[in-house]
């Protein structure tokens, strides 16, 4: 089976299937994080779509000389990103936030506590993923990015670090900040 | 290390992204303090939490972004099975070689057996496209009946002969092989 970077050049030599196989491949997991940076289904599939034209569009200047889905994930942050920034200049609200829900709203979300065994195999119910998904929208997006690649699409401190441009210790902080902020929003037994 | 100093470092441990220096000083810690442990506990419940988060993939997603690349012309055409030049043979030679096979094709078709005693002969099989002629048609339907079933059950296939029950005729109305009465 050949390699994204591998079908990558083929696609710039112009297989139009070493392409498909790439959206093949990647589609789901462009959606799911522009989902998670939009916070909306509709203006993640939107979002997904340009960043599908901005990859083939870059297809003629890529260069492997890093992993296949490192530039993937920072041409989908910059695509996001704008899209998000391109939605707010047209005066359309970027539905970060679900109705009858606002800023003031108190949340008294009861996180796993000291005594469960593995709070990873915890099961987030629909409405505390609700709930988390507004507090994810409103951190800043530099943290927001940082955290949803690192623990969101696994990638590795060092490539979060490639994707967002920034040095590694300053994802470590960034998704150490995310982390309490998310805390700090979504239970008010937890201190910042 | 105070708690408010190795809470970073805790976070990154989550992550199994802290060094093994660091890992020994965050199970130093959290040995000796019960609220870095429910924190510790925490972080690692809102990093799974964000898993949950995530949408599924429209149906007509993959349409949509094809479409888009190729009305932006961001995408290669894709291939055609035949070029633009030739495109033009393209029926005709199917024709050709549709016909070609019906005739090479056993039972209805030109097919070659060997008879005892017999020299078997090679029909070239018409590949060309020209049509065929009066002659050729007229061959064709002597090969045809040469080789009737029914003479090859006669001649060297005894076998048929033996699902011909006592009294069965040929005139039976479900005659055994064959099939074509009166060649």
């Amino acid at each position: 089976m050949r390699t994204d970077e591998e079908l990558m050049l083929l696609f710039r030599e112009g297989s139009r299937e070493a392409f498909e196989e790439l959206f093949t491949r990647h589609h789901r997991a462009v959606v799911r994080f522009a989902w998670r940076m939009t916070g909306d289904p509709s203006a993640a599939e939107e979002a997904a779509q340009e960043i599908f034209l901005r990859i083939a569009r870059a297809a003629p200047t890529y260069r492997p000389t890093a992993k296949f889905t490192t530039w993937m994930y920072t041409v989908a942050r910059r695509a996001t990103l704008n899209y998000l920034r391109d939605t707010k200049e047209d005066g359309e609200k970027v539905p970060i936030l679900s109705e009858g829900e606002g800023e003031g709203g108190v949340y008294p979300v009861q996180l796993p506590g000291p005594n469960d065994r593995n709070p990873e195999q915890v099961v987030w119910e629909a409405q505390l993923t609700e709930r988390f998904r507004t507090a994810l929208g409103e951190l800043p997006e530099g943290h927001r990015a940082a955290f949803i690649l690192n623990r969101g699409d696994g990638l590795s401190y060092e490539e979060v670090a490639q994707v967002l441009g920034v040095t590694v210790q300053a994802v470590k902080t960034r998704i150490f900040r995310a982390r309490m902020m998310l805390l700090s929003r979504l239970s008010k037994d937890v201190s910042a | 290390m105070g708690c408010r100093d190795i809470r970073e470092t805790i976070s990154a441990c989550v992550d199994g992204e802290a060094s093994p220096e660091e890992a020994a000083l965050v199970r130093e810690h959290l040995a000796s303090c019960e609220r870095c442990r429910v924190l510790e506990r925490q972080m690692r419940a809102v990093g799974a939490g964000v898993r949950q988060v995530g949408g599924s993939v429209q149906d007509r997603f993959r349409e949509k972004v094809f479409a888009r690349l190729e009305s932006e012309g961001a995408l290669p055409k894709r291939k055609k099975i035949f070029p633009a030049a030739w495109r033009w043979a393209a029926v005709p030679l199917a024709a050709a070689a549709g016909f070609g096979f019906l005739l090479l094709t056993p039972g209805d078709g030109i097919r070659e057996r060997a008879t005892p005693g017999t020299t078997t002969v090679r029909m070239e099989s018409p590949v060309s496209s020209a049509p065929l002629t009066t002659e050729d048609r007229e061959m064709i339907a002597l090969i045809d009946l040469l080789e009737d079933p029914a003479d090859l059950d006669a001649n060297d296939d005894p076998e048929g002969m033996d699902l011909l029950a006592p009294g069965d005729s040929a005139d039976s109305p479900n005659p055994p092989r064959g099939g074509r009465s009166g060649a």
